[in-house]
């Protein structure tokens, strides 16, 4: 009954005009950027920031997770025609994918990944309707010692699973702590590395981190080369799948949503991760594995399927605990926390119109994604013969502008800049900065919960140990450190980790 | 010089630095940590592993591509270099010239010197640009641009 009553409430929100069209907003934008190469998710959430500074908070959170959904959708666009993920949650979508359009089955290559996005999406907003009011009731029994080793765990499995190097990844969540801790200390009032520039003592702001890091350093780096634009100039036609396909795709896309929607909650889980399980394990219980590679639909359907799941179960963490599962969740923490609102377990009883408000708009988006990517699939097509080199100095732009907006102060768009280079650098040398932006957001949650457990137990770590959650999380954080240090365990994930770069 | 060694180098200085700064804003105790407490940890953590990959890359047979050189053997470098260079003109730019005349200097050089366009190309997108952003931040937005020695 609970359940209808706040479907109802939600949509009663996510209805509101103002609420419909910046979903729209959002999800078209989504499958824009998922669509054009270049640009992803993370830094069209950076660069929109700012937007989000003049609007109610429920609408900027319905618009930027439109966007982040949208792009699992238009990521697979570009794999299947051009062979170049959109985002790289769809980079494993290009080995069927593509071979698909190849033979001439684009349609229903395109058609499977909208209508397994939308299986998939619609399946995990129910899941994540059913599950996370029962887990603000656990959340609610959480003190400081779980939260802090809750985000211990969340760090260490972000770097367990970071591309690169892990120890290179634990070190820029460090750096990202230290950034998180610049300004006036909450609880002494103590400016720290302001460095005596005014701006800093609020400290450094997200978006001007999260934009240089991701906007501008992955302009920079794509400047450097040119970005091959092949596109197959056959027409889409017959986008529905027959039935053969239905038989083949509907227990990859089931097994696609489960899998990823579970993997999205995880900490440092998501889209990425869930869709390159997710066709593994298609790949292994399939009775034709040679196909896979050469064509095959469950090698579209699975994956596209997870990555949508991993989307929205995301959420689950960042709407019940107040912790983002990755640094997309991180960036929407950020947006919460620019409106005064702190995520955890009383958010759904402090702003319940926000909490059920963004679920419910989900459904919405899930249904304007279809209609946005099957019927105008002609429109993204066209949109893919948009070269770079237009695109980019408009991409710059509105980061410079949208940084300089938020406090009228060029100091925000110089410290962009500064980010900007500093991330085009550390992509240079293979350092990324999820864990950091990650760990930037947390540091302020990390240090009052640390501050507080030690002032609790009166200066023992030994707090950590005694609570069972505490010591439940520190123990699997250790345990996956440990694992990476062993050469046999250590030997296997960079196995992992090479045969996604060769699939890249 | 190998590229791993002057990145760890780098992250090295970030950590001494976090830990000089640190104990200069106070460790406090365990029972009541001060304002520098957290930093000096993480930048404990992040000295320990720059040293431990510094370190690492002796005892490790070094690869074809891990030059600092190589890493932008292969690519356009000039056009990051340049765009930055462009970038900081601009924000140099903004608060004096404005956001029309500095916006448009910013995107003319863009796309006429960098991207070699057309003059007509090269004054209509920058054109189109600036009425975009001017309608969602100045319009729809409500934010203020700052208007030059011009005032526009």
């Amino acid at each position: 009954m609970e359940f209808f009553a706040n479907f109802i409430a939600g949509f009663n929100v996510a209805l509101q005009p103002l609420n419909f069209m910046f979903c729209f907003l959002g999800v078209f934008i989504g499958t824009l950027i998922g669509v054009l190469p270049g640009i992803g998710p993370v830094g069209t959430m950076a660069i929109l920031l700012p937007v989000t500074y003049g609007i109610p908070p429920t609408t900027a959170i319905i618009m930027l997770a439109g966007i982040y959904y949208g792009a699992q959708y238009g990521g697979s666009t570009t794999s299947i025609l051009v062979n170049i993920p959109g985002e790289a949650a769809s980079v494993v979508t290009t080995l069927d994918g593509y071979q698909m359009a190849k033979n001439g089955r684009a349609g229903p290559a395109l058609g499977i990944a909208a209508f397994g996005s939308f299986i998939a999406g619609t399946i995990a907003v129910i899941g994540l309707q059913l599950l996370a009011p029962p887990l603000v009731t656990v959340a609610l029994r959480f003190g400081p010692p779980e939260y802090f080793s809750l985000m211990i765990l969340g760090f260490v499995i972000l770097t367990y699973l970071a591309q690169k190097s892990m120890a290179k990844a634990l070190m820029m969540a460090g750096v990202g702590i230290i950034l998180g801790t610049v300004g006036l200390d909450t609880m002494t009032g103590m400016p720290r590395f302001t460095f005596n520039i005014p701006e800093l003592l609020d400290g450094v702001g997200l978006a001007p981190l999260a934009m240089g890091l991701f906007g501008i350093s992955e302009i920079l780096l794509n400047v450097e080369k040119k970005i091959k634009q092949e596109l197959i100039t056959t027409k889409v036609r017959g986008i529905f799948p027959n039935l053969e396909d239905w038989r083949r795709s509907i227990g990859a896309i089931l097994r696609g949503t489960g899998l990823g929607f579970f993997l999205g909650i995880l900490p440092g889980g998501g889209a990425v991760l869930s869709s390159f399980v997710s066709y593994a394990v298609e790949k292994r219980i399939s009775k034709h594995p040679e196909d896979f590679g050469r064509g095959a639909i469950e090698g579209v359907a699975a994956p596209e399927s997870a990555n949508n799941s991993a989307a929205q179960g995301a959420f689950i963490p960042l709407l019940t605990l107040g912790i983002p599962a990755n640094v997309v969740m991180a960036i929407l923490l950020g947006a919460l926390m620019i409106h005064n609102i702190t995520p955890g377990p009383m958010l759904v009883k402090d702003h319940p119109q926000l909490f059920w408000g963004v679920i419910s708009s989900m459904y919405m988006g899930n249904i304007m994604l279809l209609v946005l990517n099957l019927p105008l699939i002609g429109l993204w097509v066209q949109l893919l013969r948009v070269p770079y080199n237009i695109l980019f100095p408009m991409i710059l732009f509105v980061c410079v502008i949208g940084a300089y907006v938020i406090n009228n102060s060029t100091v925000d768009v110089s410290l962009m800049l500064l980010f900007g280079v500093v991330g085009y650098l550390m992509r240079k040398f293979e350092y990324e900065p999820a864990p950091l932006v990650l760990a930037y957001v947390l540091a302020p949650m990390l240090e009052n919960a640390l501050r507080q457990s030690l002032i609790l137990s009166g200066g023992s770590f030994g707090i950590f140990m005694v609570r069972p959650i505490s010591a439940g999380c520190l123990l699997v954080a250790a345990a996956l450190l440990f694992s990476s240090l062993l050469p046999m365990i250590r030997r296997r994930r960079e196995e992992i980790v090479a045969e996604a770069e060769e699939d890249e | 010089m190998q590229a791993e060694r002057a990145g760890t180098l780098f992250w090295l200085a970030v950590g001494m630095f976090s830990i000089y700064g640190s104990i200069r804003l106070g460790l406090g105790t365990l029972r009541e940590p001060g304002s520098g407490f957290l930093s000096f940890l993480a930048g404990c953590f992040i000295s320990l592993v720059a040293i431990t990959i510094f370190l690492q890359t002796f005892f490790r047979k070094p690869k074809a591509h891990s030059k600092l050189k190589a890493l932008w053997a292969e690519v356009n470098w000039h056009r990051p270099v340049t765009i930055s260079l462009l970038a900081l003109g601009f924000i140099l730019l903004l608060e004096r010239g404005g956001f029309i005349l500095a916006g448009f200097l910013l995107l003319l050089i863009l796309f006429r010197w960098l991207e070699k366009f057309s003059w007509k190309k090269s004054v209509i997108i920058p054109a189109i640009t600036l009425g975009f952003a001017y309608l969602l931040f100045n319009v729809f937005l409500k934010a203020t641009l700052p208007k030059g020695f011009f005032g526009f």
